[in-house]
């Protein structure tokens, strides 16, 4: 597992062309807006084929091979994921919690252009009705770190690491799209 | 107060107040989780001396620390001067405790070893060491302990069943010892404590809770172990009394590592590594059963290849804490195999335990405002039915009953020995 790329101090990437910054941007505010409303197909067609999908416990610094995380699904197992929400009867999510996210303070990573990968930081709250059971508000208060790569001509993800501020503490339910 | 738990707590129907009355919460984390043994942790987690970690004992915070002797220490975290909090992360490794209120430190065995300005201190350092628990005891690595020191024998505790479920799992190690580098996933959820020996434990709810496990991931082994109809399946449920049951899924098991998902030539050396250490008759039949499934009062789940405590926060919140089966001596292959099949099953985004935890929630929900029926009567709303299987149900000679896994024993063995417990202590 590479570690993140930095995201302390300066900026190392100079600025992308205007256009290209606003597809990314873009991308981001899509992904988070399906996964808030639990359109699971729309947002899985969002994903490479070598997706990684890791929600650690704690930071993102040590290898997810040898130690548990809440998530860190490869690919097939982020599809078996979607399958389970659209049986319809996976009960932590049904009904599907509403949700929604602010996401903020994007920045370039990393680019390598000639790949077409680009390596995307950005802040989220996401406040989430957990409406079956009690319908408490919970919040879910984080830092994504993209890995978007340019397929036949669109963005996709092939990596989405979301480093909870409460990574460390037990969580709730977290049966949704985080 | 006398019989006042017997009333709640039938021989086929529990009371749903269990479950929200405050009162009992209370009572419970005295007579159960301060008077009674209660599983904190294993010895790798802290293998060198000054190696520590945070634990819950009930509601008070303990710390597990390998003194310079190498003993299992198990310590109030809490300075014996105004009560600090000493040790405020997960875990640690120090030759010492110093309070940073007013600077008093402590040793690794909990003695008090200086105080600061001591010129103005007139007691007798030795009468001030760390509270500490009245007893600690391990079992093939598996740490327990009790702050009221008066809870009896661990191996008693335990009972023959309880042993036999910790040594089947330690005995697919080939070494005979297992580990849990992998960490623990902590899981909140609204409930009541209680619910979770239950769950844990419970072999009929499978085809419903699961159902979308049981689609999304086809080629599971519950429709041959725990489902797949009433008459095919032979798996039992097995109260082994004291508090200790059992999902005995074995007879089940249809082809050997069904439970790994795999097959032996994918894993060779680990077989030939267990038919080294314990021939190949006992090897082979490991291989076939693999890891328990089994329920140890009050909060020890062996959940196949998984080991969780079920920590109480109040009397509807739990958490229900988890980390993956590590075998010492395998290819890490395998140990990261077992990660892999713990993230699926187990924790607040897996794809079987959220499922349960909703379900927990909404009953937690339905027995809100329930109060005890007057005068013992067993009439009024609220009672919750554990009858099923009572019929079929064996007995042995040693006490152990058996049921289909679908009978409410395991349920009946935890609430028998809860009872016996609130009783005899109060
Ligand atoms: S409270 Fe710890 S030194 Fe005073
Ligand atoms: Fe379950």
């Amino acid at each position: 597992m590479a570690p993140l790329p930095p995201c302390d101090g300066e900026p190392r990437v100079s600025p992308l062309p205007e256009p290209l910054r606003r597809e990314i941007e873009d991308f981001l505010y899509l992904e988070a807006r399906l996964a808030d409303e639990s359109r699971y197909e729309e947002w899985e067609a969002l994903v490479a084929d070598d997706m990684q999908y890791w929600v650690p416990r704690g930071r993102a610094d040590y290898d997810p091979a040898d130690r548990l995380s809440y998530i860190n699904d490869n690919r097939a197992r982020l599809a078996t994921r979607i399958r389970q929400l659209k049986t319809g009867l996976r009960h932590a999510q049904t009904p599907p919690s509403p949700m929604r996210r602010m996401v903020s303070n994007i920045e370039i990573l990393a680019v390598d252009h000639e790949a077409g990968v680009y390596t995307v930081g950005s802040n989220f709250v996401l406040y989430e009705l957990a409406v079956q059971a009690g319908a408490a508000l919970r919040v879910w208060p984080g830092r994504v770190t993209h890995r978007l790569r340019r397929v036949e001509g669109r963005l996709r993800m092939s990596r989405k690491v979301v480093e909870l501020v409460t990574a460390e503490a037990p969580q709730w339910n977290m049966a949704f799209l985080i | 107060m006398t019989g006042r738990y017997a009333a709640l707590v039938r021989e086929d129907r529990v009371h749903g107040s269990l479950y929200t009355d405050p009162r009992i919460f209370v009572e419970e984390m005295d007579r159960i989780f301060r008077r009674g043994w209660v599983f904190l942790g294993h010895e790798s987690e802290i293998a060198a001396p000054g190696d520590w970690v945070v634990r819950p004992i009930g509601l008070e915070s303990v710390i597990l620390v390998r003194d310079r002797e190498g003993r299992i220490q198990v310590l109030a975290n809490r300075c014996a001067h105004r009560g600090n909090r000493l040790c405020w992360k997960e875990r640690g490794h120090d030759s010492r405790f110093q309070c940073i209120y007013h600077g008093w430190t402590f040793g690794l065995d909990g003695s008090l070893r200086a105080v600061s300005h001591k010129a103005g201190f007139d007691r007798d350092r030795a009468d001030m060491p760390l509270d500490r628990a009245g007893q600690v005891g391990s079992h093939r690595g598996f740490i327990f302990a009790n702050m009221s020191g008066d809870a009896g024998p661990l191996a008693d505790h335990l009972g023959v069943g309880g042993r036999d479920l910790i040594e089947r799992l330690c005995d697919l190690s080939p070494t005979g010892n297992i580990h849990f580098g992998a960490g623990w996933i902590g899981h909140r959820i609204e409930s009541n404590w209680k619910m979770w020996p239950e769950s844990d434990s419970d072999g009929y709810h499978l085809d419903f809770v699961h159902a979308s496990m049981l689609r999304a991931v086809p080629d599971n082994y519950y429709d041959e172990t725990v489902i797949g109809g009433e008459s095919k399946n032979v798996s039992r449920a097995i109260d082994h009394g004291g508090g200790v049951s059992e999902l005995d899924l074995r007879p089940s098991y249809r082809r050997e590592l069904a439970w790994l998902g795999t097959t032996r030539d994918k894993i060779a050396s680990y077989c030939a590594a267990l038919e080294a250490r314990h021939g190949k008759e006992r090897a082979d039949r490991l291989l076939w059963d693999g890891p328990p499934h089994g329920f140890i009062f009050p909060n020890l789940f062996l959940g196949e290849g998984n080991v969780a405590r079920v920590d109480p926060v109040d009397v509807g919140t739990v958490l229900h804490v988890h980390t993956a089966l590590q075998l010492e001596g395998v290819d890490q292959v395998l140990n990261r195999r077992l990660v892999r099949q713990s993230e699926a099953g187990l924790g607040p985004a897996s794809f079987i335990v959220p499922d349960d935890a909703i379900i927990a929630e909404r009953m937690q929900i339905g027995f809100q405002g329930l109060q005890p029926p007057l005068n013992g009567g067993d009439n009024g709303p609220g009672w919750i039915d554990l009858s099923r299987g009572r019929a079929r149900e064996s007995r042995a000679d040693d006490g152990t009953r058996v049921g289909h896994v679908s009978d409410e024993t395991t349920n009946r063995a935890f609430w028998r020995h809860y009872r016996h417990v609130m009783e005899s202590r109060a």
